[in-house]
């Protein structure tokens, strides 16, 4: 493998592994309306079912060094929730990846892409805090769960076995726990999560762990009063998101150009129904203080519907 | 004409006697934790799923839930208390309507 591919492989992938713990940690949810940039917080009653399909596209281009790396992660991820009680619900989040990368070797400009399902995450969340006033609600929920290695780790092209960074599944095993909590009113909600994703080596590879520490704020913005009956809510929604990163093992061997920490502002919108919410938001990074020439992003764009059955 | 304009409200009116007749008791639920529209079907559909309810009316803004049995077909506390914890909220409050 060209030596440059192998180090901006190193470089990417601390973005797909930021993207697919986003996914992952992104797809629960409950009875309330829910953030856009994580699912834990979503609400699934006794013996319901929740479903959530989000498009995202993750993008980072602007290279600090001479490969001109250019990378492209899209993904429709699904997410499946079910309540086994009013307590505890379980969650699966399964994405369809589309990852392409182009850099610059030798002069010539390159491209390499990879796309199918990625890995599978399950996850359950069990409530040990309700508190129902009228009008309100207040929960706290730790959860734990793990990623399954059930996307191809191995996908080749014309130059080779492709890099992590371009590759569908990470090929590893990797547990997740943490602990989100909602407080909602009629006016607006206030959602905060706290995660930590212990990923494991595949294929002479270990991403960073990644911890991450999520805030939600939605606002209604119309109706400005409540009338009678269950009219739709237009939320306007602001989200953080700070994610630190490990470096990642290559052989064993610390990677210089890997892992760090970036801090994400999330402007969004959502518009509620009784039977489904549509909302998108786009994650602006506004402090990327990533470890030697990893690569920043440029954005990462969300828009996803959601379905009560 | 006239005959038949008598005769056509006559008949509406027949039909609109046994659908009263067929509304039975109705009660107000007091629900805690209500505070959004996504919620409000998850506490609908649970409410429903009881043998004998004929409709559910949440109204957001105020916490209550109005469900409307068939005729002859009581709602007890206990049963209507475990659905709205189910749904994931708090029942405050349950009383009978009068007609």
């Amino acid at each position: 493998m060209n030596p440059d591919c192998g180090r901006l492989t190193l470089h990417g992938v601390s973005t797909l592994v930021a993207l697919m713990t986003g996914s992952v940690v992104i797809g629960t949810g409950s009875a309330w309306s829910a953030p856009i940039t994580f699912n834990t917080a979503l609400p699934v009653a006794k013996n319901e079912f929740l479903v959530r399909e989000q498009f995202i596209i993750n993008r980072s281009s602007d290279d600090p060094i001479s490969l001109n790396r250019d990378r492209t992660a899209k993904a429709a991820v699904s997410v499946l929730g079910y309540g086994v009680n009013g307590k505890l619900a379980l969650f699966g989040v399964l994405p369809y990846r589309d990852n392409e990368l182009k850099l610059t070797v030798a002069g010539q400009r390159i491209k390499r892409s990879a796309s199918g399902f990625g890995d599978l995450t399950v996850f359950g969340r069990y409530t040990v805090v309700q508190r129902d006033q009228p009008g309100r609600n207040f929960r706290i929920a730790p959860f734990a769960g793990i990623k399954a290695p059930t996307g191809d780790d191995d996908k080749r092209d014309a130059t080779g076995v492709l890099p992590p960074s371009v590759q569908v599944g990470s090929g590893s095993w990797d547990p997740l726990l943490g602990v989100v909590s909602t407080y909602q009113t009629l006016d607006y909600q206030i959602d905060g999560q706290i995660s930590y994703q212990i990923n494991n080596e595949a294929n002479n590879f270990e991403a960073g762990d990644v911890a991450r520490l999520d805030g939600s704020l939605q606002y209604r913005l119309w109706p400005r009063t409540l009338g009678g009956g269950v009219p739709a809510f237009f939320y306007g929604v602001i989200e953080a998101n700070l994610i630190y990163q490990q470096k990642n093992q290559v052989n064993s061997q610390s990677n210089p150009d890997s892992g760090g920490t970036r801090l994400f502002l999330t402007p969004g919108i959502q518009y509620v129904t009784r039977r489904w919410i549509a909302e998108t938001a786009i994650q602006v990074p506004v402090v990327q203080n990533l470890n030697g020439d990893a690569l920043e992003n440029d954005y990462i764009a969300r828009v996803s519907v959601r379905f009560n059955f | 004409m006239k005959i038949i304009r008598h005769s056509i409200a006559a008949l509406m009116l027949l039909l609109l006697i046994p659908t009263a007749q067929a509304s039975g008791p109705s009660y107000a639920l007091q629900v805690d934790g209500l505070a959004c529209p996504f919620c409000a079907y998850g506490i609908e559909k649970k409410l429903s799923s009881i043998e004998g309810v004929d409709d559910t009316q949440v109204n957001i803004k105020t916490g209550e839930v109005i469900v409307i049995m068939a005729e002859g077909a009581p709602l007890a506390e206990d049963l209507a208390r475990k659905k709205v914890k189910d749904a994931g909220f708090t029942l405050r409050a349950f009383s009978r309507r009068s007609k």
